[in-house]
């Protein structure tokens, strides 16, 4: 396989998943503070920075006032935003696009139709009405083109490395989802035993990573910082937790690199080493100093892309 | 008599950026001729690359080099030993002149030809002017050309500066100066112009008898002389290419013979300098 | 069968006598190959086609058989309109055409080795040397080169009309890189996905075996001493109008798409980037025209291209389809001498008809053609894509003034020939709901490899969906249909 066209793969799985966590964010934030037991969690102001924060855009002047209509349609539609829901679509397709001869004229159909769908949606309605159906649009829409990946290529090289782009944005963005919101169970506490850990921001993290009644099946009760990073960042049966993504990106990247020798300049190395000390940690560890543990994962996860693209991309 | 010359080509290439890579294709290693034999060959440059020879759309040997390292700088230094027979222009088989014009004239010798009579734009003789040079039916082609070498090195004047790689002979003609290429440009059209197959030559020249060409490469044109062969012409010193001259490729304009042609992975402004020295060794 | 007026969809059809119609004779009766076709048609209401052509439509949009239009800031996805109502070929009518173009083809392949060889029709005057001389896309850098397999246009596109007399003409050969032929298979998909019942009525030839016979074509001229070729598809990007065919072809042919700058060149192999180190390249099918296609060797700002490429070309050790320098021959002038160059190179009387041309670059036909302007179509000699084309009788006194100063300022690049009448065909024209007469026209499509040629039984039917419009081009606001080969 070309390696411009693995790139184009590579980034149009990572743009098909990014939207999905955009959209998601929304929905699940928005719809979770309508009914919120904190007031803060409640506020219209606060939903709305966490939203731009999440989006790597924070606000920092505590006292501007933020117009709701026009957040929406700047992390939406916005074309002038460059991180914009609509901006990911079209990247999503342009890699389709570069790269549409080596996938299945279905999913290549479907990425295409998804793209006519964004690009055709009405923006005013959007802005009254359509918060949810658009939002829950997107996140059904990448659900049937992870569908078409998984059910109409290959599973050869090209499989893991679309596999590879869509695991690695899925970490990423779990992991920002876990800042934001980090972020916000600070500033908005609990009501009763610990304020902190037992704050409303913990079931609003797993909602957004469509985690939250898994959560409960497992846990059986409401839950708190622990049970949510344990179950977010280290249980490798949660299809959405770290863990499980690392465990995931290590499976394509044999795909790709098959030597047995240990060669400890390559990106398989570094992932597995990634993995092993995951696969080792404890919740509460994590606990004592979230915002640490945070940057280091990011930083890490942002390496990984880095190697892949040295390895892969850039012959 | 052989003479014996080491030849050493330099140049050195700025860039403002750094460049990620680049590919390039010099047209610098002298051609084998009966009369002029290759000893030695090297090739040096300041950035690894992977050099080799290819052959470019005329047949001559081409230097490809590429790197894909990053570098703000890059140079080339090649030297060649050549061992070069003295030759007597004047000692050749010459048709009379009757049976030459037939022979130029005919629609064979024409289609045979084509490549060389008909113009690039660099050899386009301004098409609103009448042509600058009409050959004397009277006289062989030979005297013809030589009067025409003589024609464009008094018409023009030898100035560097004032024109580059892609100056016109509109533009020429209108000042009346330039360099080795302009030169051989004027005279490349002024032959076509006759019916005369010609070619731009690109090549060495030892400077040390007072010969004007610059610390760079020098050109000169070949003409088709039926029945005879091609022969050199030096516009620029008007002289017939002489054991001073060490060709290197021939084409139909410049273009074809450019010394360097590069892609260069780089953006903003670069700057180049060149470097010919022509030795006789003893 | 006489036209049934009951038959909604056909109400508005006006049938001009003047026109040759493919379906109806001049008795206003439906053809006897027609006849199935129309009564199936007949029976579905307005409504019914309006609904069938939508979802055709939208079929193409949604599988991304687009082009992009640049006008204004932003760039635009359009499809190029298709029509429902399929053009048919007869098996013997077929026959002719495809032994016309498999022997123009040949001839063009025998002349174009010529002309960069011994040059003997040119020594013998059967094809004027002026004709080249003064061309650009006759290559110096091709002379005495032999490509592999000794094959130059492997690809070849015939367009072809059929005249108000019923017979066909060669209006022009495309030996360059011709387009078109995703469009003979997307519009056999959509066909069938819209009116699947209609097929089960006709033997017609499957379209879908193009891609492996151009794959044969590509490693039959492998260069020497390679066992197992790789080949690809040269793309100038996702952003060229063609993009969606360069896709296909890779696609359905199983090779990779690559881009200039997958590739590149190094002890005089060619090597594609891929994720596994590099792998070497024997046959390119380019879809880039010869000045991109080595910056070293023709324009030096081309990024579209592979630097040094034509080096390795140049030594055998990399097929190039079709062959650089091919433009030399599809050249509206050269056109002119076809009848000749067939009876030159293969013995043989053209199959299929040249239209009578006019050289202005020779007096006498110059003088016929400044006074004859109303009655003719005058062209650019090196114009592609149906652009500065003059169709005489469209004219204004005003304009044929200016038709003719532009002549006289260049005789050498015009030609004139007689306004043809292309033939209609019943077409569906959204505005009115309704079929109309709409000219046509076909382009076919003819492979040609070491020991081996194919022509694809279909072919594009370009229709001008304006009334009266003769220019089929897709540039100029052109659509297509469906075509039909029927099995003898």
């Amino acid at each position: 396989m070309l390696a411009r066209v693995a790139n184009n793969l590579f980034w149009m799985g990572r743009y098909i998943e990014r939207s999905e966590y955009i959209a998601r964010y929304l929905n699940v934030n928005y719809f979770s503070s309508l009914d919120a037991p904190h007031p803060l969690s409640q506020s219209r102001q606060f939903v709305l920075r966490s939203m731009l924060f999440m989006m790597g855009q924070p606000v920092s002047d505590p006292d501007l006032e933020l117009d709701e209509e026009e957040v929406f349609f700047d992390i939406t539609f916005n074309e002038e935003n460059p991180f914009s829901l609509i901006n990911n679509v079209n990247y999503a397709r342009d890699n389709a696009n570069s790269s549409r001869d080596q996938m299945s004229t279905e999913l290549y159909e479907s990425i295409n139709k998804f793209y006519h769908a964004v690009q055709n949606y009405p923006v005013e309605f959007f802005k009254k009405k359509g918060l949810y159906d658009f939002t829950v649009y997107v996140t059904e829409m990448t659900a049937v083109l992870r569908g078409k990946i998984r059910g109409t290529i290959l599973h050869d090289e090209i499989y893991a490395i679309i596999m590879l782009g869509i695991n690695l944005e899925r970490a990423t963005q779990i992991v920002r989802i876990i800042n934001a919101k980090y972020n916000d169970a600070k500033l908005a506490k609990g009501s009763y035993g610990d304020a902190f850990r037992n704050s409303y921001e913990w079931t609003t993290l797993l909602k957004c990573g469509e985690s939250y009644d898994m959560h409960r099946r497992l846990n059986k009760k409401a839950p708190n910082s622990i049970s949510t990073l344990n179950f977010m960042l280290l249980n490798a049966q949660n299809p959405k937790s770290v863990m499980n993504c690392l465990n995931q990106v290590y499976n394509h990247i044999l795909v790709l690199d098959s030597s047995l020798i240990n060669d400890k300049s390559t990106v398989k190395f570094y992932i597995g080493k990634i993995r092993s000390e995951y696969e080792f940690k404890i919740a509460t560890e994590i606990e004592d100093d979230i915002q640490e543990n945070i940057d280091d994962l990011l930083n890490k996860l942002t390496i990984i892309s880095q190697k892949i693209e040295e390895e892969y991309f850039n012959y | 008599m052989s003479l014996r010359y080491q030849i050493e080509y330099s140049t050195t290439n700025i860039y403002e950026n750094e460049a990620e890579g680049a590919k390039w294709q010099f047209l610098l290693v002298p051609q084998h001729l009966p009369e002029q034999q290759l000893l030695k060959n090297t090739t040096v440059t300041s950035v690894p690359c992977v050099i080799y020879t290819g052959i470019n759309a005329f047949g001559f040997e081409t230097l490809m080099v590429s790197s894909r390292h990053s570098f703000t700088e890059f140079s080339l230094r090649c030297t060649f030993d050549i061992l070069k027979e003295e030759l007597n222009p004047f000692d050749l088989p010459m048709k009379d002149t009757d049976s030459q014009y037939q022979i130029i004239n005919s629609h064979e010798f024409k289609v045979d030809h084509l490549s060389y009579i008909r113009s690039t734009s660099l050899t386009h003789y301004p098409s609103h002017q009448e042509l600058g040079f009409k050959f004397d039916r009277a006289a062989n082609i030979l005297d013809n050309l030589i009067a025409l070498n003589k024609h464009v090195h008094d018409l023009l004047e030898f100035q560097t500066m004032v024109t580059d790689v892609n100056t016109t002979l509109d533009m020429i003609l209108h000042q009346k100066k330039g360099v080795c290429q302009d030169f051989t440009h004027l005279f490349c059209a002024l032959a076509r112009g006759n019916a005369i197959p010609c070619r731009y030559v690109s090549g060495y020249l030892h400077q040390g008898v007072g010969f004007t060409g610059e610390l760079q490469m020098h050109a000169w044109a070949e003409a088709l002389i039926p029945g005879t062969g091609w022969i050199g012409f030096d516009p620029t010193n008007n002289i017939l290419t002489n054991h001073h001259h060490v060709k290197v490729c021939h084409g139909r304009d410049y273009r074809d013979c450019a010394p360097i042609k590069g892609v260069v992975y780089t953006s903003g402004t670069n700057s180049t300098s060149y470097n010919v020295q022509v030795i006789t060794q003893q | 069968m006489k036209l049934n007026t009951s038959h909604p969809i056909f109400s508005a059809y006006k049938k001009n006598p003047k026109l040759f119609d493919e379906i109806f004779n001049k008795n206003g009766e439906v053809k006897q190959i027609y006849t199935k076709l129309f009564e199936l048609y007949g029976g579905l209401s307005v409504e019914d086609f309006v609904n069938l052509n939508d979802k055709a439509k939208a079929s193409f949009f949604n599988q991304g058989i687009t082009f992009q239009v640049y006008s204004e800031a932003k760039q635009k996805e359009k499809i190029f309109p298709f029509d429902l109502f399929p053009r048919i070929i007869a098996p013997d009518e077929w026959q002719t055409i495809e032994k016309g173009a498999i022997q123009r083809s040949k001839a063009l392949n025998l002349f174009l080795w010529d002309i960069y060889h011994d040059k003997k029709i040119l020594k013998q005057g059967i094809v004027p040397v002026s004709l080249l001389s003064s061309s650009v896309n006759y290559l110096d850098q091709m002379m005495d080169l032999d490509p592999p397999g000794g094959i130059y246009n492997h690809v070849s596109g015939t367009d072809l009309i059929k005249h108000s007399d019923g017979k066909y003409y060669v209006l022009e050969d495309n030996i360059r890189c011709p387009s078109g032929v995703s469009y003979v298979i997307s519009n056999r998909t959509a066909l069938k996905r819209a009116l699947f019942g209609v097929f089960n009525h006709y033997r017609t030839h499957s379209v879908t075996d193009y891609a492996e016979n151009l794959l044969d074509i590509l490693e039959s001229v492998k260069p020497h001493g390679v066992d197992q070729p790789t080949c690809v598809v040269l793309t100038p990007g996702m952003y060229n109008s063609a993009y969606y065919e360069h896709s296909y072809l890779a696609k359905s042919m199983g090779v990779e798409l690559v881009e200039g700058r997958d590739l590149y060149v190094e002890n005089n192999f060619v090597y594609m980037k891929t994720i596994k180190g590099p792998e070497r390249v024997d046959v390119i099918y380019r879809r880039i025209d010869d000045h991109f296609l080595d910056p070293f060797e023709f324009m030096p700002d081309s990024s579209l291209g592979v630097p040094g490429l034509f080096s390795v070309y140049r030594q055998g050790n990399v097929c190039i389809v079709n062959a650089p320098g091919t433009g030399a021959a599809d050249d509206k002038a050269i056109y002119t001498f076809m009848p000749e160059i067939i009876k030159y190179y293969l013995g043989e009387e053209p199959i299929l008809n040249n239209v009578q041309t006019y050289h202005c670059s020779k007096p006498d036909q110059l003088q016929y053609v400044l006074e004859n302007i109303p009655d003719l179509v005058v062209k650019p000699v090196d114009e592609a894509g149906g652009y500065g084309i003059s169709i005489g009788n469209r004219l204004t006194k005003q304009q044929i003034q200016e038709v003719k100063d532009q002549i006289k300022a260049n005789p050498r690049k015009y030609i004139a020939q007689p306004i043809m009448s292309l033939s209609v065909h019943a077409t569906y024209i959204e505005d009115s709901h309704s079929f109309e007469q709409r000219h046509i026209d076909l382009r076919t499509f003819t492979l040609l490899g070491k020991d081996k040629e194919f022509v694809l039984k279909g072919g594009l039917t370009r229709v001008a969906l304006q009334k009266g419009n003769l220019i089929v081009n897709s540039s100029q606001g052109g659509g297509s249909k469906d075509t039909w080969v029927l099995k003898k």
